[in-house]
C-alpha cells in the first residue's frame, strides 16, 4: 500500500503540507519552486511507470514462481507434473506453429460465438416481454426461477441425451448459461427506467412503440450489457466444462486429451490459453459496456 | 400585458373533478376513494401567463396531467381551442420540476428529440433541421455553446433551461410548467423568472405554471389562481397588475407588488392551515396519497412546502 500513498501526495499540489516522512522525494520535489515545471513531466511519467509496475508485480511474481518453483522447490515428480513455465510456452508455440492451438481455438470460438449471440438475442427480447407485460412476468417468473437456479452443467447429460454429443449440444448448453444473466438483467434495466421520463416522453405524444425505442431501451442499455458481459464470462466456462466431457475438438478437448496423453505442457498451454482468451473476451466486453453507459459516468458524483 | 378578451379561449376548463382510488390496505380492504379535484372551472386566454398557487396535496399536479393529457377527468371537460382533450398532444408542452432530461443524450439531442416525430404539418424534419432548431432553441434559452454537453454536465438551471428549450422547439401554443424552478437554488431561480417572462413576451405562448411559491406566482402571473386544500377547489383569481416593468428596477419590494402579494398570501393561509391540520401531502402521480392510508395518525406529515 505504500506505492499508491506515494503517487497520490505527488498528485496533490498540498504534498508539501502531507508528512514528509516516507514521502521523501516526491514532496521535496515539489516544494523547490525552480525545478517545477520539466520535473513534473518526468514525475508523471515515473509516476506511470511506478503504478504500472505495481500493478502488474503480482503477476511477474506469479510467473517467477512458475518458472523457478518447479526445478527449484518441487520434487522430481512433481515438476513432470507442474513443468517450468519455458516448457509451457515451448509446447504453446510447438501447437501454434503446427495449428492445432488456431483449430481448438477455432472450434471453441465458434461454439461460445454462436451459443453466446442466441442468448444475447433471445434473452434480451423475452427480457423486454416480461419487463413490459406485468402478467407474463407473473406468469413466467417462477419458471425462470427454477431454471436459473438449476446450473447449467447440472444440465448438461441432458443436453447430450436429446441433441447428441455433436455442436448443437454444446451450442444449446452455453446459449442456456448465458441466458439467464442478459434476461435477468434487461428485466431489471428496463424496471428500472426513470418513471419521470417516461411521462415526459408520453407528454410529448410518444406511442407505445416509439416510448420503447426512444427512451426505455436506451435508458436499460447499460444494465443490459452488465449482463451481457456476465453471459460472455460464463459462456466460456460452461464451454470448457462441455469440450472436456465430451468433443473431438476445442479447447476444453485440447486440455482434457492432452492430460490424458501425458502430454502435460500441452495441457498447461491449453489452460493458458483459456485464462488469455477469458481475459480478452472481458476486456472487450468491458469496454463495449463503456462505450455505451459514457452518458452514466457522471451519475454518482452529481445528483441533479 | 393585456389580457385578450373576447374571444374563445385557449385553455378552458368546464367543472373538472378527479378521484384516485386510494389503494386498499389492511384497516381497508375495500380502498377509498379521494377526490384530488372539484368542479375547477377556468378560462385561459390565448397568450396568458397564468400562475397557480396552492397547499399541497391540493391537486396542483394533478390539473396539469390532465391540462396535458396524461390522464382524464373524471367529470367535466378540458377544452384547447374549442377541442376537447383526450390525450398528449404537440400542441401543449409539459415542463417538470426534475428536469427529466434524456441523460443518454446531449443538450442538442434532447431538445431536437420532440422533433424526430412526424410534425404537426405531416413531415418529418431531417437530421439538420432538426440540428437547427435545436440550436436555435438553446439559443434563445441562452446555452449557445452547450450544445453537445450531457445533462450530467450542466448545473441545475441549465438543465431546466435545455427542458425548456426542449418544450418550446416542436412549438406548442401552450407551456405547462410543474414548479419548474423549485429545485433551484434562489439567485439562478430569479435569473430564470426573468428568463422566462422574456421568452414569453418573445413567443406569445400561453403559459400555465404551477408553484408554490407566492412571490413567484404574484412576480410571474398576470392572474394568479389560488386552489382550495383538498378537494382543489378554485378557491379565487387574483388579477396581477404590476404595471409596465422597466425590467431591471425591484419589482419585488414595490408598494404594488407587496399589496398583490399580500393578498395572494392571506387568500393561501388558511388553506395552508386547513391542509396541515388534515395532513394533506402530495398525492402521487399513481394516485396514492400517503396521508390517506388509515394507519398513520394525522398530521404527522409536514406540508411545510406549502407557501
Amino acid at each position: 500500500m505504500t506505492a499508491p500513498t506515494l503517487t497520490k501526495d505527488a498528485v496533490a499540489p498540498a504534498a508539501s503540507a502531507a508528512p514528509t516522512a516516507d514521502a521523501g522525494w516526491t514532496a521535496g520535489a515539489a516544494r523547490s519552486p525552480a525545478a517545477r515545471h520539466l520535473p513534473s513531466l518526468v514525475r508523471a511519467i515515473a509516476r506511470k511507470a511506478g503504478r504500472g509496475i505495481w500493478a502488474s508485480g503480482a503477476i511477474v511474481l506469479f510467473l517467477l514462481l512458475w518458472e523457478l518453483g518447479p526445478t527449484y522447490l518441487a520434487s522430481a515428480s512433481t515438476r513432470v507434473f507442474l513443468p517450468p513455465l519455458h516448457e509451457v510456452l515451448r509446447a504453446l508455440g510447438t501447437l501454434i506453429d503446427k495449428g492445432q492451438l488456431q483449430n481448438h481455438l477455432a472450434a471453441s470460438l465458434t461454439r461460445s460465438a454462436s451459443g453466446f449471440g442466441i442468448a444475447v438475442v433471445s434473452a434480451v427480447a423475452l427480457g423486454l416481454l416480461v419487463a413490459w407485460y406485468r402478467s407474463l412476468d407473473r406468469f413466467l417468473n417462477p419458471l425462470l426461477e427454477v431454471f436459473r437456479n438449476t446450473a447449467a452443467l447440472a444440465l448438461l447429460p441432458v443436453f447430450t441425451l436429446l441433441l447428441g454429443i455433436g455442436e448443437t449440444s454444446k451450442i444449446s448448453i452455453v446459449a442456456y448459461a448465458a441466458f439467464f444473466p442478459v434476461l435477468l438483467n434487461t428485466i431489471a434495466g428496463v424496471r428500472t427506467v426513470d418513471p419521470l421520463l417516461i411521462r415526459a416522453a408520453r407528454s410529448l405524444g410518444l406511442s407505445n412503440f416509439r416510448l420503447f425505442q426512444k427512451v426505455i431501451l436506451p435508458s436499460a442499455v447499460p444494465t443490459i450489457f452488465t449482463g451481457i458481459r456476465m453471459a460472455g464470462t460464463s459462456s466460456i466456462l460452461v464451454l470448457i466444462a462441455a469440450e472436456m466431457v465430451g468433443a473431438k475438438a476445442g479447447l476444453g478437448y485440447l486440455i482434457v486429451n492432452s492430460q490424458m496423453s501425458f502430454l502435460i505442457p500441452d495441457m498447461y498451454a491449453g489452460i493458458l490459453t483459456v485464462s488469455l482468451l477469458g481475459l480478452l473476451v472481458n476486456y472487450l466486453l468491458v469496454a463495449v459496456e463503456r462505450h455505451f453507459s459514457r452518458w452514466r459516468t457522471a451519475v454518482g458524483s452529481q445528483s441533479n | 400585458m393585456t389580457r385578450v378578451t373576447g374571444q374563445t379561449p385557449k385553455i378552458s376548463l368546464r367543472n373538472v373533478g378527479k378521484q384516485f382510488t386510494v389503494r386498499a390496505s389492511k384497516d381497508q380492504p375495500e380502498g377509498t376513494t379521494l377526490t384530488a379535484l372539484e368542479g375547477i372551472t377556468l378560462d385561459v386566454a390565448a397568450g396568458e401567463f397564468i400562475t397557480l398557487v396552492g397547499p399541497s396535496g391540493s391537486g396542483k399536479t394533478t390539473l396539469l396531467d390532465l391540462l396535458a393529457g396524461l390522464t382524464r377527468p373524471d367529470t367535466g371537460q378540458i377544452l384547447v381551442d374549442g377541442k376537447e382533450v383526450t390525450g398528449p398532444g404537440r400542441d401543449r408542452a409539459v415542463v417538470f420540476q426534475q428536469y427529466a432530461l434524456f441523460p443518454w443524450r446531449t443538450a442538442a439531442a434532447n431538445v431536437a428529440f420532440g422533433l424526430e416525430g412526424t410534425g404537426s404539418e405531416g413531415r418529418r424534419l431531417n437530421r439538420k433541421e432538426r440540428a437547427d432548431k435545436a440550436r436555435h432553441y438553446l439559443e434563445l434559452v441562452g446555452l449557445s455553446g452547450f450544445e453537445d454537453r450531457y445533462p450530467h454536465e450542466l448545473s441545475g438551471g441549465m438543465k431546466q433551461r435545455v427542458a425548456i428549450a426542449r418544450s418550446l422547439a416542436y412549438e406548442p401554443d401552450v407551456l405547462l410548467m410543474d414548479e419548474p424552478f423549485a429545485a433551484l437554488d434562489a439567485q439562478t431561480r430569479e435569473q430564470l423568472q426573468e428568463e422566462l417572462l422574456r421568452i414569453w413576451r418573445a413567443t406569445g405562448k400561453t403559459i400555465i405554471f404551477i408553484t408554490h411559491g407566492i412571490d413567484e406566482a404574484v412576480y410571474l402571473g398576470q392572474r394568479v389562481a389560488v386552489l382550495s386544500s383538498r378537494p382543489g377547489r378554485l378557491k379565487q383569481i387574483v388579477d396581477i397588475d404590476l404595471g409596465e416593468r422597466s425590467g431591471d428596477g425591484d419589482v419585488r419590494s414595490d408598494a404594488v407588488f407587496v399589496e398583490h402579494r399580500h393578498k395572494v398570501w392571506s387568500l393561501l393561509h388558511d388553506e395552508v392551515r386547513k391542509a396541515q391540520d388534515a395532513g394533506h401531502a402530495k398525492i402521487r402521480p399513481d394516485g396514492f396519497a400517503p396521508d390517506e392510508a388509515p394507519q398513520l395518525s394525522k398530521g404527522q406529515i409536514s406540508t411545510g412546502r406549502a407557501a
